[in-house]
């Protein structure tokens, strides 16, 4: 039987490992050594060994194996479902891929690559109206205000509106939000006028539009690199979270405190 | 050359970069220790992936593709932990797999791990496999499995078994009362997809006619996920550590939820949404890992700052002194 000091030190040998990868692999920021480079080969070695027998166990197992030889019944031990053993066709087409290492037969691993490619092309019309469809309409957005009753939408809730007032409020276009949908338009075309490159823009007006969507993409841009920023504070934050609570913690538990 | 003193900006732009490192880390770690919930407003399309997720008909199956791994545990983990717990106190069942990362199973399983070990310890129902959830693990290639889910999710998931805890033997996984009533994927509740990689671009481009997406996601990831939110292709987005801690508020307030502790306050409205509201998390942790790390997150921020003031500062001054020279 287990007892909860094992597991406690189980516990803490896992989280010591992992506090000295992280410093490990932080060390690198103070100067590339061996140290980091031991635990740099460490990761990457696990990582790709973790990654051959998830395949074999949670792809090629399931989805090629046992389609091929079929399955028995747990208990019962008869056979559940049948094989199917034209699933070994796959295995030949798979293999020729390495053909690739051959200056003689390198030809022949062209055979999946084009049977992958083909598969991926014949998707892409439909996958190109599914992914832009929706943004082609969610762009044409009206820029003139229905109603001039008030600058912002009202708030309706606890206003004692009736389920018709309500009805109108929400079908009405607000100057503000009128406002909102001009900025995102003329954004949209300022920054589609920059990507014009068959004709030159001579006039002041497609100039100037042409700048502006210059500076709305770098603005963009900067949006997106803030973001991915803050990506990367939080991931240090985590590692910080996990020396300095989850492996001081787990000593506690093991110290008995 | 110049035998003056360098004044302190100069010294400021040319500081060693392992001083602002040991800064950082300090930074970040001493307001780990600090326990404060600070006050938030949770930007739209969070509150309306909380809507969504508190408004899944309880008869519906959740379908959760994770993918992601211990590298982006500061964002994701928070993300997964907070989903997990709304689904969990809404008695949800779900189907949990990857399509991103042969890893992804092994670190999902742990939270799930995690999370129900913190309701067994606050004396709540723990989730199990089979009857609460199922586990379905890896599936390569996102562009054919997504397909595969898209046009028949039965013959998709058909290779996947189960332990029956019950019988203790294996069975395939739609004989599970999680996944017995879906034929196709529009039966499911909610599509949501945890992810760190473009395997969200995946979903939307071979999912989204057919199923309801939402998403949690990188910082990483975020903006280019925002489009697809504003076109209707995804019905809600969390992002990065902002959107867990978005979440946890939400779970903890609810959402144009009277606050009876607060004189009926509304903590979290939604402008332009008032007839939509959503309860709090009733059950269960609601501030947890968002809350553990967003106030380290904005001293990191304001270091940044800091350093971004007194290098343009120093750079201006230092061209304005070579200019005069």
């Amino acid at each position: 039987m287990v007892n909860q000091q094992s597991i406690d030190l189980f516990n803490f040998i896992k989280l010591s490992c992992g506090v000295l990868a992280t410093i490990g692999l932080y060390s690198v920021l103070y100067k590339e050594t061996k140290f980091f480079r031991f635990f740099e080969h460490i990761f990457l070695g696990l990582a790709a060994g973790y990654a051959m027998v998830a395949l074999w166990k949670e792809t090629l197992y399931p989805q090629w194996w046992l389609k091929m030889v079929g399955q028995l019944d747990d208990k019962t031990h008869l056979p559940a479902t049948p094989g199917y053993w034209v699933y070994i066709v796959l295995l030949p087409i798979g293999l020729l891929g390495y053909f690739v290492f051959s200056k003689k037969h390198n030809w022949l691993s062209r055979v999946p690559i084009g049977i992958i490619l083909g598969l991926w092309a014949g998707q892409q019309v439909q996958i190109w109206w599914q992914t832009y469809g929706p943004q082609l309409y969610a762009s044409m957005q009206p820029v003139f205000p229905t109603t001039w009753s008030s600058f912002v939408k009202p708030v309706t809730t606890g206003a004692g509106y009736t389920p018709e007032q309500i009805a109108l409020i929400n079908s009405n276009i607000y100057p503000s939000q009128a406002l909102n949908n001009l900025i995102f338009v003329v954004t949209l075309l300022a920054a589609f006028t920059y990507f014009i490159y068959s004709f030159e823009l001579k006039t002041k007006f497609l100039a100037g539009f042409n700048r502006m969507g210059r500076w709305m993409l770098m603005i963009g841009f900067g949006a997106i690199f803030g973001s991915t920023v803050m990506a990367r504070f939080a991931l240090v934050i985590d590692r910080m979270f996990y020396i300095w609570i989850e492996w001081v913690t787990s000593l506690q538990h093991l110290s008995g405190r | 050359m110049s035998d003056t003193k360098p004044t302190f900006l100069e010294r400021m732009q040319n500081l060693d970069r392992r001083i602002l490192y040991a800064i950082l880390v300090v930074f970040t770690t001493v307001p780990l220790f600090i326990k404060t919930d600070l006050p938030v407003e949770p930007d739209a399309y969070t509150k309306a992936l909380y809507y969504r997720l508190m408004t899944i008909p309880q008869d519906k199956t959740v379908f959760l593709q994770s993918d992601w791994t211990v590298s982006t545990r500061g964002e994701n983990a928070g993300h997964m932990e907070a989903l997990l717990r709304i689904l969990m106190s809404r008695k949800i069942k779900f189907v949990v797999y990857s399509v991103g990362d042969a890893q992804a199973p092994g670190v999902y399983r742990e939270v799930i791990r995690n999370i129900n070990l913190e309701r067994k310890e606050a004396g709540l129902t723990e989730y199990k496999t089979w009857d609460d959830y199922v586990d379905l693990a890896y599936f390569p290639n996102a562009e054919g499995t997504l397909n595969a889910i898209a046009f028949d999710v039965r013959k998709a998931f058909a290779s996947r078994r189960v332990k029956d805890p019950n019988t203790g033997s294996d069975r395939p996984a739609f004989e599970s009362p999680v996944l017995s009533k879906v034929q196709t994927v529009g039966d499911a509740g909610l599509y949501m997809i945890v992810t760190a990689s473009s395997t969200v671009d995946r979903a939307v481009e071979r999912l989204n006619e057919r199923t309801n997406l939402a998403v949690m996601c990188t910082g990483v990831i975020g903006p280019s996920a925002l489009p697809w939110y504003q076109a209707g292709q995804i019905k809600g987005v969390a992002i990065g550590l902002k959107g867990v801690y978005d979440m946890e508020y939400m779970m903890k307030y609810g959402l144009n939820h009277p606050d009876p502790n607060k004189n009926g306050r509304i903590e979290v409205p939604w402008a332009g949404k008032e007839d939509k509201s959503a309860e709090p998390v009733t059950e269960g942790k609601t501030f947890a890992r968002g809350s553990l790390y967003y106030l380290s997150f904005h001293f990191a921020i304001l270091l940044l700052i800091i350093a971004v003031i007194l290098g343009n500062v120093g750079m201006f001054l230092g061209r304005k002194a070579e200019r005069a020279s």
